[in-house]
């Protein structure tokens, strides 16, 4: 017996079983929704590089990945997971993500109060997280899938991450990282529903 | 990881920096031999920089420049093999000059706009708050506006309570990381800045068949019509394919007006705006309201030219302002008197020009249809 990556499908069952056309729907709507994001999310970042000034933005730019509090990269094994499992990795991320935006909005509206452009992105990035998060959940509980006991505040984390790193550099550094974060993650669940989505038209 | 020192240092155009890059708890057991920095991403020449002591590269930087961006200029300390080991921020720019020519107004009682022009072009390579205050003359606390940028980057709107009658002291306050400073003080009653809205419902429409006149209806601004004011209006028009507008100035508290002296043929755009000076009294000149929205029509179609104007000229029975009319209104002023010509008026006037026109093309029809070279006999009215 063989568990096809990405397969919603009990493979003891009968392998005529289809998705529900609602949970279909959904899963497309969702998909779209992550694919919108993550373009939104490479703009947010060319957006941020331009403000921090040389050397953010320039080729090659790498500063120490600090870790952020409440918050890590998609794991290498992550594309090796079951499907819900990655889902519900993706929807804790982009819970946590928010938090960590509005730190980096308020860090921006003080280093850049002229940019109204970049700090609008980012108010509407952690809305929009929240949304493919709460997405991404409903997607998990039409599957029938459990979410995951208690997270970490998300509140705290963020905090955490306000308080570290203390200078302009570091906020930039961090504000970075948070960017980055973001478009890891909306295009990782981009990737994770992409695999859902059945083949064929909508 | 390594400490940069000074943090994020405030400093004037053309100062100097002195600034440490320590190494501390690294485990390739880097030194500050292979140390370089990095300023906003240039790596900077050798001979900047030396070596205090084995953990500790000292950078000493002259006749600094202005910020290239408003977050602060990145100096980096970097490791032999170019990692980032610590950064900080330089603010490098000027304080604040004394903003000046503050500007207010007030539309239609209702609230106050105040523009002003930063000090030094507003050029300090650092960001520069600037900060609208307001206060009573005589009593009351200050006050700061919250709405900016409202009519252009230097510009605050203050949007109600608002007192009228008791003047207000306004001034601009310009604050960054190297200092601050004060506009002088304008004082102002509100009172004496009012503008208004463009007047309403501006109807442009022919005057009969003459071809060389318009004539322009609008309607007071509604938001002022309750109080007593003696409202100046200004006409402007222009040719549909001109960018030259002509203006006529001297329609006083009225709401009508015709102008003359146009081409035949013609379409015109005609805008109206409002002064609504003298407002419960006040002497000041009152401010200029917008232009109205551009409202067009057409002279009648003539193969007369027609001669040259601006003036805004009365409807029937209404006093002259051009000066062929006003010496005709002598005219009949006189007749009525010494000639017991009693019909006479500006009205059985307009009547008379129309059937000239009309004449006039119909003579010209008629030579139309002539072998050229030969004239057609002159008709006179019928009778």
């Amino acid at each position: 017996m063989s568990r096809r990556e990405g397969s919603l499908e009990d493979p003891q069952a009968d392998s005529s079983v289809s998705l529900l056309p609602h949970l279909e729907a959904k899963i497309r709507q969702t998909h779209s929704f992550a694919r919108l994001l993550t373009k939104y999310a490479e703009q947010l970042l060319q957006e941020y590089v331009q403000h921090q000034g040389d050397p953010f933005g320039l080729p090659g730019f790498s500063p120490p990945r600090l870790p952020v509090a409440g918050l890590s990269a998609p794991a290498p094994g992550h594309a090796g997971l079951p499907a819900p499992e990655r889902l519900r990795l993706d929807a804790a991320a982009l819970t946590a993500l928010p938090p960590l935006l509005e730190v980096v909005r308020r860090h921006q509206a003080e280093l850049n109060p002229r940019a109204p452009r970049l700090l609008r992105r980012l108010e509407d990035a952690a809305r929009q997280a929240r949304a493919l998060g709460a997405a991404v959940e409903a997607v998990l509980a039409a599957l029938g899938t459990e979410t995951r006991g208690p997270r970490p505040e998300p509140a705290a984390a963020a905090a955490a991450a306000a308080a570290t790193g203390a200078g302009v550099f570091p906020a930039k550094v961090l504000g970075l990282r948070v960017c980055g974060l973001y478009r890891e993650w909306v295009s990782r669940t981009e990737g994770d529903l992409g695999q859902l989505v059945p083949s064929g038209p909508a | 990881t390594a400490v940069i020192s000074p943090q994020d240092p405030t400093l004037l155009i053309g100062s100097s920096l002195q600034a440490t890059c320590s190494v501390h708890g690294d485990p390739s057991g880097a030194t500050a031999e292979g140390l370089y920095w990095t300023l906003n991403g240039r790596r900077l020449a050798p001979e900047l920089s030396r070596v205090l002591n084995a953990s500790t590269l000292a950078l000493a930087l002259a006749n600094l420049n202005g910020s290239r961006q408003q977050s602060g200029d990145n100096l980096v300390c970097h490791a032999r093999d170019g990692s980032i080991l610590a950064g900080s921020c330089l603010y490098v720019g000027l304080p604040p000059e004394k903003p000046f020519n503050i500007s207010c107004w007030s539309k239609n009682m209702k609230d106050l706009t105040c523009r002003w022009t930063p000090g030094a072009q507003g050029e300090t390579f650092l960001h520069t708050n600037y900060s609208l205050k307001y206060k009573l003359r005589w009593y009351g606390q200050d006050n700061t506006c919250e709405e900016y940028h409202t009519v252009g980057p230097h510009s605050c709107h203050i949007p109600k309570d608002l007192a009228l009658f008791t003047p207000y002291e306004i001034w601009v306050e310009a604050t960054n990381r190297l200092g601050s400073a004060r506009s002088d003080v304008l004082t102002l009653d509100i009172l004496d800045v009012v503008t208004t809205d463009p007047p309403p419902d501006v109807h442009v429409s022919r005057v009969g068949g003459l071809e060389d006149q318009l004539s322009v209806r609008w309607v007071s601004p509604p938001a002022l019509k309750d109080f007593l004011f003696q409202a100046k209006y200004q006409i402007r028009y222009r040719v549909e394919d001109s960018v030259d507008w002509k203006v006529v100035d001297d329609v006083s508290n009225q709401t009508s007006c015709r102008l003359a002296g146009l081409k035949p043929g013609t379409v015109y755009f005609v805008q109206v705006r409002c002064n609504p000076f003298g407002i419960y009294g006040s002497k000041k000149a009152g401010i200029w309201s917008e232009w109205s929205h551009p409202t067009a029509a057409s002279t009648p179609r003539s193969e007369r030219p027609g001669p040259g104007g601006g003036a805004c000229e009365p409807r029937g029975g209404e006093p002259s302002s051009g000066p062929v009319r006003r010496e005709l209104k002598q005219f009949l002023g006189w007749l009525k008197k010494h000639a017991y010509c009693s019909n006479l008026s500006f009205r059985l006037y307009d009547q008379w020009r129309a059937w000239m026109q009309k004449s006039h093309k119909t003579r010209n029809q008629d030579e139309g249809i002539l072998p050229s070279g030969r004239r057609g006999t002159t008709r006179g009215p019928a009778r």
